[in-house]
């Protein structure tokens, strides 16, 4: 069902994306970490295609009638496997950006405190805490932008 | 006994001089702290001008991580008990020192400021509060306890549930959710009738996606926080 033509420019196709990925990986815009996965998927259809027989016997064992559909299904289930990992993977990001972010803010507002104690100088009286010169806002009953 | 008002504030330049105002003169033994939410508009610049207490984050983290912020800072400052006060203009700081001493009274962990105990004052729109009697129910069928506005922003609680908040608080509509975890924890919650006042500037009358996307949200999230282990570490 494969001809030796369309296995050889699927198998092309399949070496380019690799040769593209590994260079990526290679020049670190692409963490190894989130590349594996496509790596596996890459190496596993070289495999069929390579071996077209080892998919009729494949397709055979788990009882599809088409060894293409065993195509079409490996590609599905790669396809989520990948986007999945992509949402685990979004998710420690925008836990550890709202760390960073607060961490960043609190040490923000420490320095600040820091630098006006130190520009008041020592004995003069040390104002509230962590409250610099406060405006008297008893006055304020609308503000309008 | 530090008190800390915790006032995030996503571009709320209109209503955070007013709010600041508002608990100078009727909770003066609060210290506040004001969470720009990386606003858009002038709330940073009007922080400054005024030197009001802020910190100030980089990225927009939404509620959850702006209130969270919040706790943070007040674990970090030794604060006794914090309250989360919307800079908006809905809530009325006349009541942070009535829900402090009934939190010390009651030596609960968590005083909410209820509007549906004496019904009086803005009672939001009609659906919101069929919404608000859903999760109530929820929490009644999944705790036990009974807290008749779980969705109220108005919550003040101890050092204790500060520490707890501080680790884990859910990102974006982090009310209810946050109730039930610390009920499964065995903490002490207890409610006290305030009223609130209607948005001035802004409004928080969500569409109906939105609100469909919130009732399944906590939910669900509601449900998953009663299949975690009660006592599981950070």
């Amino acid at each position: 069902m494969l001809t030796f033509k369309l296995q050889f420019v699927i198998g092309v196709a399949l070496l380019t994306v690799f040769a593209i990925l590994v260079n990526m990986i290679r020049k670190r815009s692409l963490e190894l970490k989130y590349a594996l996965v496509w790596i596996l998927m890459l190496v596993a259809l070289l495999i069929f295609d390579c071996a077209p027989s080892l998919l009729n016997v494949v397709s055979g064992l788990i009882g599809i009638y088409a060894p293409v559909n065993m195509i079409f299904f490996l590609g599905f289930c790669f396809s989520l496997l990948i986007i999945f990992s992509l949402t685990v993977a979004l998710s420690r990001l925008s836990n550890s950006i709202r760390t960073l972010d607060q961490m960043v803010a609190l040490n923000e507002k420490r320095l600040q405190e820091l630098e006006s104690q130190i520009g008041q100088g020592r004995g003069e009286d040390t104002m509230k805490e962590g409250q610099p010169k406060e405006t008297d806002l008893s006055g304020v009953v609308d503000i309008t932008e | 006994m530090k008190k800390l008002v915790i006032i995030p504030a996503y571009n709320e330049s209109g209503n955070i001089l007013r709010a600041v105002a508002d608990i100078r003169e009727h909770a003066p033994d609060f210290d506040y702290v004001i969470v720009n939410d990386c606003s858009t508009d002038a709330t940073l610049r009007l922080c400054r001008e005024h030197g009001l207490n802020h910190v100030n984050l980089s990225v927009n983290l939404g509620i959850g991580g702006a209130v969270q912020t919040g706790y943070l800072y007040g674990i970090q400052n030794g604060y006794d008990l914090a309250v989360q006060f919307d800079g908006d203009g809905q809530h009325d700081a006349a009541y942070l020192p009535c829900m402090a001493e009934e939190l010390i009274r009651s030596g609960s962990d968590m005083v909410i400021g209820s509007r549906f105990i004496e019904r009086e004052g803005f009672q939001s729109s009609g659906l919101r509060r069929i919404g608000i009697r859903y999760f109530s129910c929820l929490i009644r069928l999944l705790t036990g306890a009974r807290v008749t506005d779980p969705t109220s922003g108005m919550r003040m609680v101890n050092r204790d549930v500060m520490a707890i908040y501080a680790n884990n608080y859910p990102k974006d509509y982090p009310e209810p959710e946050s109730v039930v975890a610390i009920l499964r924890m065995g903490k002490k919650v207890t409610e006290l009738p305030v009223v609130m006042r209607e948005l001035r500037e802004g409004d928080s009358s969500h569409g109906g996606m939105i609100s469909a996307y919130y009732m399944i949200k906590v939910t669900v999230a509601i449900l998953l926080e009663c299949l975690r282990k009660v006592h599981a570490s950070c």
